[in-house]
């Protein structure tokens, strides 16, 4: 089992290497990061421009393998992922991204997967009753809500209750209140702040659970194993959770992993709405500033998170399924 | 040698028609009322993006100055935003803009995909891990960081944005081609085309591709949807289309800066786009009950 994971964790641990510098080359030549210092007044020469980029290694003039290398090597020797066009440490901008934007998406995928699949068994078990049929409508138009209109319809929501009670209960803007003193204080501060966005991403998300899942139980509910199960004895109920259940479990678990990118795709839009300095912030930041070094930084995130859903998939269908054997 | 069984009298009061399969599909489509609903909204949102500029005078372009912000009124059916431009005009061309796209792209990576997946699966060997790598690698790659570094740097002309979003839609699609065609590629007719000395392509073409067709159309109806979702957002970030163009996504853009001051900048904008998306998925469903081979529907 150990060896298993990691062998696939080598196997990701390559792919990540690869997919970041492609991502470096791209970013290279698609971001040029002299038009950030054009923009200044008064205006510079070009040789200003090179001599100002050139200690960050983003000097247009160097070729792009030495500024790869120059990249390169402060990441493998020192773990510095290079600096912006105008000089900030893409590090430091990282560090508290990260703690920001996991927290977000990891209680988003956690919510939207609980609630779907929740629903999807309990739908499954109970089809063409009422509550599958409304259930069903209402997952169907959830599921194709853009991100960006759920968000800005709870945004408009969120105000009007805050109008309506007169004071501040939900809010709409921000990780945090600057200014909050104390652990209990600032804590609830922070889930507060964590209501809206997270709701937002559970919404939109967990429908798409819901439907796979209960398609996966339809198909494995009237299957000979549950039928065997329900002539030892077990009641419906235990024989759909403890047969059925576990093996419609296992397509569900491998495709958490590769939803946490789309997951962080809508995560950047919910940052964007509801002002969260979080990683999807940075991303559309990172892009229009032409910063190449933070493009790689935010690829290599999207990277990672994606080879650690892989392998806590892994890890999940070889709980899950009897069937699979590693050695 | 037994007698030759005569033939069963066939009873007049009961045809038994053989139901194409045309006809089968059709009627159990047209059985689903969900998927009526879809097909009609779809058809009304297709003649509102095609005829809706002749329900105002006004021009997307042009700014009305004596108008700026202001809520519907019988001369703006939708209002009118920040620069005075008729909403109304607007979402007419934010909607063809977006149905062109979605409906381009869709088409384009659902071609690209039957052909690199079942292709890939019928010739193995070394086509297959080769092309089987490209396309794990092309997964793992955040494909929606990329697509917006791409689209940033060509400045929101929509023909490129077509480009580039089939450019890494297909991939998805294709694992999933391939995953089925394997089982194709051993079935007795394809061998039998073997025999008689079929060109390779000709049996993905002629013998492989059509048994996928159920899949593929079902893909070709929601890859309408997850464009539709891809473009907006990119535009909502401001890499999709950019001003001076316009397209849904763009318009909610825009509407989202002003939501409480303005909200109808963003509701109808966020109504059409929700309506277009629903209506695509209904009539992805229908399509996907209407052609399920193990449907038990009779007929």
């Amino acid at each position: 089992m150990v060896r298993y994971v990691l062998r696939s964790a080598v196997g990701w641990l390559v792919m990540i290497v690869v997919a970041t510098n492609a991502t470096f080359f791209l970013a290279s030549w698609f971001l040029d990061p002299r038009s950030n210092y054009r923009q200044l007044r008064p205006v510079r020469t070009e040789e200003q421009i090179s001599r100002a980029l050139r200690p960050y290694g983003l000097d247009p003039h160097e070729s792009l393998v030495g500024r790869w290398w120059h990249w390169l090597s402060g990441v493998v020797l020192h773990f510095d992922w290079g600096h912006s066009p105008t000089g900030a440490s893409v590090n430091s901008e990282v560090a508290y991204r990260v703690v920001i934007s996991g927290q977000l998406v990891l209680a988003g995928v956690a919510l939207s997967v609980l609630f779907g699949v929740a629903l999807g068994v309990y739908t499954a078990s109970r089809q063409y009753g009422v509550v599958d049929r409304v259930s069903q409508t209402v997952s169907v138009v959830l599921y194709n809500v853009p991100t960006a209109v759920g968000a800005l319809g709870l945004v408009l929501l969120a105000v009007w209750l805050n109008q309506r009670a007169g004071g501040t209960v939900l809010h709409v803007a921000g990780a945090s209140t600057p200014g909050v003193d104390g652990t209990l204080p600032r804590l609830l501060d922070r889930l507060d702040h964590l209501i809206l966005p997270t709701i937002n991403l559970a919404l939109l998300g967990y429908a798409g659970w819901h439907f796979t899942q209960r398609a996966l139980l339809l198909d494995t509910i009237n299957a000979d194993y549950v039928r065997t199960a329900r002539a030892t004895g077990l009641t419906r109920a235990q024989a759909i959770r403890r047969h059925a259940l576990r093996s419609s479990l296992i397509p569900t678990a491998t495709s958490v992993a590769f939803t946490i990118p789309t997951v962080f795709t809508g995560a950047i839009i919910t940052e964007t709405v509801f002002g969260w300095e979080g990683m999807g912030r940075y991303f559309t930041k990172t892009i229009s500033e032409n910063d190449v070094h933070g493009t790689v930084a935010v690829a290599a995130f999207g990277a990672v998170t994606t080879a650690v859903g892989a392998v806590l998939a892994d890890i999940a269908t070889v709980l899950l399924d009897p069937r699979v054997r590693v050695s | 040698m037994a007698a030759p069984i005569p033939p069963l009298p066939l009873d007049p009061e009961v045809p038994a028609p053989r139901l194409g399969r045309g006809r089968l599909y059709r009627r159990r489509f047209v059985r689903n009322r969900g998927a009526l609903l879809g097909v009609l909204i779809f058809v009304a949102l297709v003649l509102f993006a095609a005829f809706g500029h002749l329900l105002t005078s006004w021009n997307w372009a042009d700014p009305d100055l004596t108008a700026l912000t202001q809520p519907p009124t019988p001369a703006h059916p939708f209002g009118t935003g920040q620069g005075g431009n008729d909403l109304l005009a607007e979402c007419v061309h934010g909607l063809q803009r977006s149905l062109v796209i979605a409906l381009s792209v869709s088409a384009l990576t659902t071609v690209i995909a039957a052909v690199v997946g079942a292709g890939t699966a019928y010739l193995g060997g070394r086509t297959e891990r080769v092309s089987l790598a490209v396309i794990h690698f092309l997964l793992v790659v955040p494909s929606f960081l990329i697509l917006a570094l791409i689209s940033n740097r060509v400045a929101g002309d929509w023909r490129v944005l077509i480009l580039v979003l089939t450019l890494f839609g297909w991939v998805f699609n294709a694992r999933i081609v391939w995953s089925v065609s394997t089982s194709l590629r051993e079935r007795d007719y394809v061998l039998m085309a073997e025999f008689m000395d079929v060109s390779r392509w000709r049996i993905v073409l002629r013998h492989i591709v059509p048994h996928l067709s159920s899949l593929l159309i079902i893909n070709l109806t929601l890859g309408v949807d997850s464009t539709v979702l891809n473009e907006t957002a990119l535009s909502f970030l401001g890499f999709g289309v950019k001003t001076p163009d316009v397209s849904l996504g763009s318009l909610l853009a825009d509407g989202a800066s002003t939501i409480s001051s303005a909200p109808w900048l963003f509701a109808y904008p966020a109504g059409l786009l929700v309506v277009l998306t629903v209506s695509v998925m209904l009539i992805g469903d229908g399509l996907r009950d209407a052609l399920d081979p193990t449907s038990r529907a009779g007929g």
